[in-house]
C-alpha cells in the first residue's frame, strides 16, 4: 500500500507545487516508486515545474471520466525512472473531479507505488478538499507571513474534520509543517514572522525550512525540481525534507542568518544575500 | 459526503453549518411538570423565551410513547420553538416527522460533565420552581486541542473549556463561561443566552473580540497592557473589566 501525502496551503502562491514536486522527486531518488498527481485542474502548473509540459496527452479527468487509462496518462520522468507524474486537466473545471473517482485512481496507484504525492490547488473549497480528503500524511506549507498561517491554520482544520480518517474514526492524518521561502536576514529586521512564531501557532510537528532562494526561480522556469540543484541552499534544504519524511533525525539548517567570508563578500555574487 | 454538491446551476447550494442550539434534555415526558417549570424559568430569564429553537432531546426518558403533540404545544406557549427531537424509540421518531420536526440520532459520546446531568435534572423537576442557577452551569463541554482559525466550538449549555490555544479566525461560545487553557487569540463570547454572571479566563491574552452577555471589546480596545497575560473578563456596570489572574 502506498502512503499518499497531500501537499497543501489554504493559501496561494507559498510554493505547494514547488515543493510537491521536490519532494516527490527526492523520494524517487532516493530509490521510491513515486507518483505525483496535480490536483490543480483548470490551473495546471506541476507539468511546468516537472518539465514533462511537451509530454502531456491525457490528464487526471481522462482517466476519472473513463477516456484514458493510468497507464497512458502518467508521464515518466526523464531524469528518474522511479517518478511518474499524473497531470490535470486545463480545459475543465474542479468540478470535473469526483470522489468515487479519485478514490478509484488512488487505489490503483496504491498497488504499484510507494508513495503518491497530491498536489492540491489553493483554497478550501471542492478541489482542494477531494485532494486532502484520503491523505495518510500532510505537508502543510507556510510562509512566514500572517495570511499563510492563517490559511494554513484553516487547512489544518479541514484535515482534522473532511478526511476520509477524521469521518472513519482512524488515527489522524499525520500533519508536518513545511516553511518555505524563509529569509533569516528580513526575520532579524522584523519584517518576517520568526520560525517559533509559526510554530506556537499551528502547533505541529516542523518537516523543513526553505530558504528564501534565487534558486527556486532558476528551477522552476528551468522546469527542473530544486531538488536536482544540489549545490543550492533550497535543493539541500528540500532534500533534509525529504529525509525527515522517511523517518531519518536530521539537524535543521539556514534557520539563521549565515556571515559570509571575506572573499565572498570582495568578490560578491553567488550565494545567499 | 460533504464533498458531493450539485454540479449544475442550481437555484441553492446546501453548506454544512454549526449554529449554537439549545438542546432541552427531558428529563420528564409529562407535559404539566415541564410547563409547571418552564414557567418559573420563565421569570428567571425573560430573554432567552424569545422563540428561541430547541432540539427536545428524549434520550433520558425509557418510554416507548411520549406525547410529542402536547409537548410541543407547552414548549410553543413559553415561546420556545421545537425544531427537532433527539434520540426516542422508532415511534418517537415517526411522530416528531408527523409533527413536521426533524429527528437527530442520540448523541453517541458525551463528555462526562453531561452524564451527570439527567439527576440534576429530574431532581429539578420534582420542584415547582428550580433554584436560581449559579455562574458555573451544569452541563458544559470540554474540547481538547487547538481551535483553529475557522472552527466555532460552542457549549450551548453550561461552561465551554479548551485545553489548547485558540488561534485567530477561531470562535468559542458558551451559555456560561470560557475557559482557556492556552493563548486565546480568536473570538471569545461568555453567557451567549445572557447570563450576565458569566466569564472569560484565559492564559495569554490576544483576542480578536471578548464578549459577555453580548457586551463586547474588540482587540483595539483592550489595554495593552493586558495583552499577553493570564485574566479573567467580567462583567461590571455593562462594562467588560479585564483583570490579571494572580
Amino acid at each position: 500500500m502506498a502512503k499518499i501525502i497531500v501537499v497543501t496551503s489554504g493559501k496561494g502562491g507559498v510554493g505547494k507545487t514547488t515543493s510537491a514536486a521536490a519532494i516527490a522527486t527526492g523520494l524517487a531518488l532516493r530509490g521510491n516508486k513515486t507518483v505525483v498527481i496535480d490536483f490543480d485542474v483548470g490551473l495546471r502548473n506541476l507539468d511546468l515545474i516537472m518539465g514533462c509540459e511537451r509530454r502531456v496527452v491525457y490528464d487526471l479527468v481522462n482517466v476519472i471520466q473513463g477516456e484514458a487509462g493510468l497507464k497512458q496518462a502518467m508521464i515518466r520522468d526523464k531524469r528518474s525512472e522511479n517518478l511518474h507524474i499524473l497531470p490535470a486537466s486545463q480545459t475543465r473545471d474542479k468540478d470535473a473531479l469526483t470522489l468515487e473517482g479519485v478514490e478509484k485512481v488512488l487505489m490503483d496507484l496504491s498497488e504499484e507505488f510507494d508513495y503518491i504525492i497530491c498536489d492540491s490547488p489553493a483554497g478550501i473549497e471542492r478541489g482542494a478538499q477531494l485532494a486532502l480528503y484520503f491523505a495518510d500524511e500532510a505537508v502543510v506549507v507556510t510562509n512566514p507571513e500572517v495570511s499563510s498561517v492563517r490559511d494554513s491554520d484553516r487547512i489544518l482544520g479541514l484535515l482534522s474534520s473532511k478526511s476520509r480518517r477524521a469521518e472513519q474514526n482512524r488515527d489522524p492524518i499525520k500533519e508536518h509543517l513545511l516553511v518555505t521561502r524563509y529569509n533569516p536576514n528580513r526575520v532579524d529586521d522584523g519584517d518576517m514572522l520568526n520560525l517559533e512564531d509559526i510554530r506556537e501557532i499551528l502547533a505541529i510537528d516542523l518537516v523543513g525550512l526553505i530558504p528564501e532562494s534565487e534558486a527556486v526561480l532558476r528551477a522552476s522556469n528551468q522546469g527542473v525540481p530544486v531538488i536536482h540543484d544540489d549545490k543550492s541552499d533550497a535543493g539541500q534544504a528540500y532534500a533534509d525534507t525529504v529525509s525527515r519524511l522517511m523517518g531519518e533525525d536530521v539537524p535543521l539548517r539556514f534557520q539563521s542568518v549565515q556571515k559570509r567570508g571575506l572573499i565572498a563578500r570582495m568578490f560578491g555574487g553567488g550565494g545567499r544575500r | 459526503m460533504s464533498l458531493n454538491r450539485d454540479r449544475a446551476d442550481t437555484a441553492f447550494t446546501f453548506k454544512g453549518g454549526m449554529l449554537p442550539m439549545t438542546v432541552m434534555e427531558l428529563a420528564s415526558g409529562d407535559p404539566e411538570r415541564i410547563r409547571a417549570q418552564l414557567a418559573g424559568k420563565i421569570n428567571q430569564a425573560p430573554a432567552f423565551f424569545q422563540h428561541t429553537p430547541v432540539v427536545l432531546s428524549v434520550e433520558q426518558l425509557d418510554e416507548p410513547h411520549l406525547a410529542l403533540e402536547r409537548i410541543c404545544a407547552v414548549c410553543r406557549a413559553h415561546k420556545l420553538l421545537p425544531v427537532a427531537v433527539r434520540g426516542g424509540t422508532d415511534p418517537v421518531k415517526q411522530s416528531a416527522w408527523a409533527l413536521g420536526l426533524g429527528w437527530f440520532p442520540p448523541q453517541e459520546s458525551r463528555p462526562r460533565a453531561v452524564e451527570t446531568k439527567p439527576v440534576e435534572a429530574a431532581a429539578e423537576a420534582e420542584l415547582p420552581v428550580p433554584p436560581p442557577e449559579t455562574a458555573v452551569q451544569a452541563g458544559g463541554r470540554i474540547h481538547r486541542g487547538t481551535v483553529r482559525s475557522g472552527q466555532q466550538i460552542s457549549a450551548s449549555e453550561g461552561d465551554l473549556v479548551v485545553i489548547g490555544a485558540v488561534n485567530p479566525g477561531a470562535e468559542v461560545l458558551a451559555a456560561g463561561s470560557v475557559h482557556v487553557y492556552g493563548s486565546l487569540r480568536g473570538r471569545a463570547l461568555a453567557g451567549i443566552h445572557g447570563d450576565r454572571e458569566a466569564g472569560i479566563f484565559c492564559h495569554d491574552l490576544h483576542a480578536e473580540l471578548l464578549s459577555v452577555a453580548g457586551t463586547y471589546k474588540r482587540l483595539e480596545d483592550i489595554d495593552p497592557k493586558m495583552l499577553g497575560c493570564s485574566v479573567q473578563v467580567q462583567l461590571k456596570e455593562d462594562q467588560l473589566r479585564i483583570s490579571a489572574l494572580t
